[in-house]
């Protein structure tokens, strides 16, 4: 069976990167101008060439062939990434490389080394593993539930909240029980035996111990009998619809679960005429994009094949561009909402910059976290915006952190809340 | 391998500890790949990682860095993007590279029409300001993510220079920081260093010498901090880009501008259509397409791209003489339906052409240009031959290479005899002929490729073509004495008087040179006189 996430696997992918840079601007066809011309924030934070894939892959390919080793510059090198996906929609327009798979992987060869992740990586790991949720909290992962939320002892949805909505934004796991009960639609919970999805032990290269967390996970979904999970969260969206499969070589079809996002559930409604909006919101705000649902939304296609001349793939392998990742959905459910005036930042869709806080960043690189969505958020400023709004915890958190920190006065919100207050 | 530390401590002193590095992880990093342009072939066994990596954001910093190399002897590269990859690199150890992409300055004076830029802006930025102002500039076939001022240094060919003439010949002032550290500037700013209105006029003009012998001097003449650019009135609709990634394009204002294609009964008429279309002067870009662009524009994958490839052959791209249009109403509609007559007339009427279908968007050449997907096919791509000469001679020229062609395919890819990719520039009275090269780096034979090259030029000098490909790409000291004659002895002159301890880029213009000297595997093809060449000496004439 294949390993996805052992570097071996991408050779080629490192080998034939041409510097084209396709990885770190914005589509040239999108191209806003001078500023917001580059989508990599860690290209955009560090301007030396390891920091953007290009760089990365050199240096994981020089590690490879035993040119170089392991140094503190390495691991940074590796980690200040927010693994945010914008450079494999880039690689893939033109070359369909597979330059995330690659920064994945290096990242599992550091652990396997013995030298990674990093510290704060691994304190969360161990948060995750003495308790269930990546903050370390003692308390019940069900705190955010109220008494007027309606959740169904059996059903054939799971809301999987996440450890975010769970312990830090309850607001969000608290609107989406209202829009779910509001939709009419029955949805249970995994009880007592919530937990957190893994995503942040995978992304921190920790394969093993995320492999466990996604097998546990998954068992404890089957039990329930329910085959669709539902989401608030972009990143617990992303475990279970690509890493899981992704981690234990499957197809996400042969998974036997589907996973959505709440604003795929409320936009079918909505477009179906089903979900209406009775209170008006007067405000002028920008969608952005969260990473893992958006352009690296796709479900996990396995593959498995051999390469011939030319680099030709037999099979043929189905790509993950990016493409069909969930864009419109969120545009359609705020188009609907009366008086939002909704403007699209220069950077959008799969070329969005990312708020700053995935891929462990926030964790071991609070400061390159930061700067990534102050930088996001200037953007905001630039269409007039007073609001930005994610549909991910970590986004508006991160958002709402920045803006503070800069007096910039610009408010972030979740979709789901903006949903709630306007149903 | 590092650079000397005091001389470190100083370039440190003049960036900022953040914007410089001697680490080896950030020198590999901009080590130039095994697979980009040109370094998957046997030049890349001189190329080597730099000493020391350093970013300015002035002239003045510039300035101050190739004085201190000076000072301390480190050998320099400037790059702008890296995308010329074979070429943005060290060819000695312990070279300091200048990267140039903070520099990302783009003042435009919309009155006149031009752009004053940094070197670290690439074109679809300079096109999207432009075109906010109703102006445009011609992307090049490098692509839109590369540096306006490399391009403009090196040629500037696309399409659309069919009524702009190429880009080197569109500079302006010029603010030029030689091998020395001295600052030249040329064109207006000679007199004023802030008036960038001039590229001729008083004040010294000389742009020929940035230029070099076609293309460029490749960064061994000292670096080119700023330019101004000229920029032309487009029409007042700006195209929106529509669609989602690897599926976008630019939505073209279809009363404004369009792209027809057609394909033409014989290689005849189609020469004859971009003679009568140009004589009759309408059109904004004219271009004859390698019908394996055709496969990869359908195919969704390299995959497919070889499944439909595979059947054709060599009748089939015979007859396949596609010519490609780009009608523009610069002043109004009605220019753009007036052309379009025209255009009907002289291909269908007169010619006996069809028209087949085109999207009403554009993928290359308006904002974007798809270099990248050159990979797409094989794996690898270069390209080895170039020229700027008449419509006539880029179609003898085609055959010629055709025929040429066929003893190095494999490791070559499989072409059907295809002829070469030429645009129509400057109304007719030039051709922008390229003959790309595609080929499996993984291919046993694939050092065949560099014997490609070099047959590439004996065949232009014993056919007298002029080809745009001499210096810097192909050896000096073969194709110097027969251009020009003697080309090589002026830039030797040229580089010896300008920097004389050989630090911009070096052995530059002879890095070619150099490479065939060491490879054991291009001996059998060497059959001409060339001095010893040392990585980190000038080259010497004998
Ligand atoms: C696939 C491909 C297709 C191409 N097709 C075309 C084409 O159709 N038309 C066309 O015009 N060009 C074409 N090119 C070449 C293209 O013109 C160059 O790659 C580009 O213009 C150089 O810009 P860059 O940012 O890539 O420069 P870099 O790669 O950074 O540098 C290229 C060279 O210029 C030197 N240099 C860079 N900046 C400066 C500076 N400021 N001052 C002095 N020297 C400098 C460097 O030392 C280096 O030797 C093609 C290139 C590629 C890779
Ligand atoms: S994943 Fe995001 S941050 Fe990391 S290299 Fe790619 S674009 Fe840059
Ligand atoms: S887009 Fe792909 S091929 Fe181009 S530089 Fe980035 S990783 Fe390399």
């Amino acid at each position: 069976m294949k390993d996805n996430y052992d570097i071996n696997n991408y050779t080629y992918d490192m080998d034939r990167c041409i510097g084209c840079k396709g990885c770190v601007w914005v589509d040239h066809v999108y191209m806003p101008g001078v500023r917001y011309g580059v989508k990599c924030p860690s290209n955009a934070y560090k301007l030396f060439d390891g920091y953007a894939p290009m760089g990365r892959e050199k240096i994981g390919k020089a590690l490879l062939e035993g040119r170089i080793d392991y140094t503190p510059e390495y691991l940074d090198v590796m980690y200040m990434c927010q693994l945010c996906g914008a450079c494999d929609a880039g690689c893939k327009r033109n070359l369909d490389l597979e330059p995330l798979s690659v920064l994945e992987s290096l990242r599992v060869k550091a652990v396997k080394d013995g030298k990674g992740p990093m510290p704060a990586h691994k304190k969360v790991a161990q948060n995750i593993a003495e308790k269930g949720n990546r903050y370390g909290a003692a308390e019940k992962r069900s705190g955010w539930i109220t008494k007027d939320t309606k959740i169904s002892d059996k059903a054939d949805m799971v809301y999987f909240p996440g450890c975010s909505a769970s312990y830090v934004e309850k607001g969000i796991a608290q609107a989406t029980g209202k829009i779910l009960n509001k939709a009419g639609i029955n949805f249970m919970t995994l009880g007592d035996k919530d937990t957190c999805c893994g995503h942040p032990v995978a992304t921190s290269g920790m394969l093993d111990e995320a492999k466990a967390i996604a097998r546990k996970n998954i068992d404890i979904l089957k039990a329930t009998g329910a085959t669709t999970l539902v989401t608030s969260c972009a990143e617990c969206y992303n475990t279970w619809k690509v890493i899981y499969p992704k981690m234990l070589s499957k197809n996400f079809a042969d998974m036997g679960y589907q996973v959505i996002h709440l604003v795929e559930v409320v936009s079918k409604l909505v477009n179906e005429g089903k979900f209406t909006f009775s209170k008006p919101m007067n405000i002028r705000a920008a969608y952005h994009d969260p990473c893992r649902m958006a352009r690296q939304g796709e479900p996990w296609v396995e593959w498995e094949g051999t390469r011939g001349q030319w680099g030709i793939l037999t099979p043929k392998k189905e790509y993950r561009r990016g493409t069909f990742g969930v864009y419109q959905q969120p545009r359609d459910i705020l188009n609907k909402i009366q008086g939002l005036d909704l403007v699209e930042m220069p950077r959008m869709k799969e070329n969005a910059f990312c708020c700053g806080a995935g891929g462990g960043v926030m964790d071991a690189y609070p400061d390159f976290a930061m700067w990534a969505a102050t930088e996001r958020l200037t953007e905001v400023q630039s269409v007039a915006a007073e609001a930005v709004i994610s549909a991910c915890p970590y986004c508006k958190k991160v958002f709402n952190e920045a803006s503070k920190a800069n007096n910039m006065n610009i408010k972030a919100y979740d979709i789901t809340e903006i949903i709630l207050a306007c149903m | 391998m590092t650079i000397p530390q005091a001389a470190y401590k100083v370039l440190e002193a003049i960036v900022g500890p953040d914007y410089i590095s001697q680490d080896p992880i950030d020198c590999e990093a901009h080590t130039p790949g095994p697979n980009g342009f040109e370094t998957d072939l046997g030049v890349a066994t001189i190329l080597k990682s730099p000493g020391c990596v350093i970013f300015p954001s002035t002239t003045e910093e510039v300035q101050k860095i190739v004085k201190t190399c000076n000072r301390y002897k480190v050998p320099f590269i400037p790059i702008s993007t890296q995308w010329w990859s074979g070429r943005g690199a060290a060819k000695v150890e312990d070279a300091l590279m200048i990267d140039l992409k903070r520099m990302d300055q783009c003042d435009i004076d919309d009155k006149h029409m031009f752009a004053v830029v940094g070197s670290g802006l690439i074109y679809s930025q300079l096109q999207e300001e432009a075109m906010k102002r109703g102006l445009y500039t011609t992307i090049p076939g490098g692509g839109s993510q590369v540096g306006v001022v490399a391009n403009h240094i090196l040629y500037g060919s696309s399409p659309l220079n069919y009524r702009t003439c190429i880009a080197n010949r569109r500079i302006l002032g010029v603010e030029w920081v030689l091998p020395d550290g001295e600052i030249l500037r040329l064109g207006s700013c000679a007199l004023d260093k802030d008036d960038y209105l001039w590229g001729e006029g008083i004040g010294p003009d000389l742009r020929g010498m940035i230029r070099g012998f076609s293309p460029g001097w490749m960064g061994s003449m000292g670096i080119v901090t700023k330019m101004s650019v000229k920029l032309v009135p487009f029409q007042p609709d700006k195209p929106m880009p529509v669609g989602i990634s690897p599926d976008t394009a630019v939505e073209l204002p279809l009363k404004r501008i369009n792209w027809y294609n057609f394909i033409l009964p014989s290689k005849d008429a189609l020469v004859k259509a971009m003679y009568e279309i140009a004589n009759a002067e309408i059109g904004a870009g004219l271009t004859k397409v390698p019908l394996f662009w055709r496969a990869i524009a359908k195919a969704n994958n390299k995959e497919e791209f070889w499944e439909l490839w595979d059947q054709e052959s060599e009748e089939t791209v015979a007859a396949m003489n596609v010519l490609r249009v780009l009608l523009i109403g610069f002043t109004s509609e009605k220019q753009l339906e007036y052309e379009e007559r025209v255009l009907q007339d002289i291909i269908v009427k007169d010619l006996g052409g069809k028209q087949t279908r085109t999207k009403p968007t554009d993928e290359s050449w308006v904002k974007n240009a798809d270099s990248a997907s050159m990979w797409m096919m094989c794996g690898g791509y270069t390209s080895l031959e170039f020229d700027f000469e008449a419509i006539s001679h880029a179609v003898a020229k085609g055959v010629d290479c055709s025929k040429l062609k066929k003893g190095y395919t494999p490791p070559l890819m499989k072409a059907y005899g295809d002829q070469g990719w030429f645009q129509v520039g400057d109304y007719g009275h030039l051709a922008l002929f390229e003959f790309l090269t595609y080929q499996d780096p993984d291919d046993e034979q694939k050092h065949k490729v560099d014997e490609w090259s070099v047959a590439l030029s004996k065949m232009n000098i014993e056919n007298r073509y002029y080809t745009a490909q001499l210096a810097s790409h192909k050896p000096l000291f073969l194709t110097g004495p027969a251009y020009g004659p003697d080309y090589h002895k002026w830039m030797i002159r040229f580089k010896e008087e300008f920097d004389p301890d050989a630090l911009s880029n070096p052995p530059g213009p002879a890095d070619t040179d150099l490479f065939i000297q060491e490879a054991e595997w291009m001996q059998k093809v060497k059959d001409w006189p060339a001095p010893k060449i040392e990585a980190n000496k000038n080259p010497k004439f004998e």
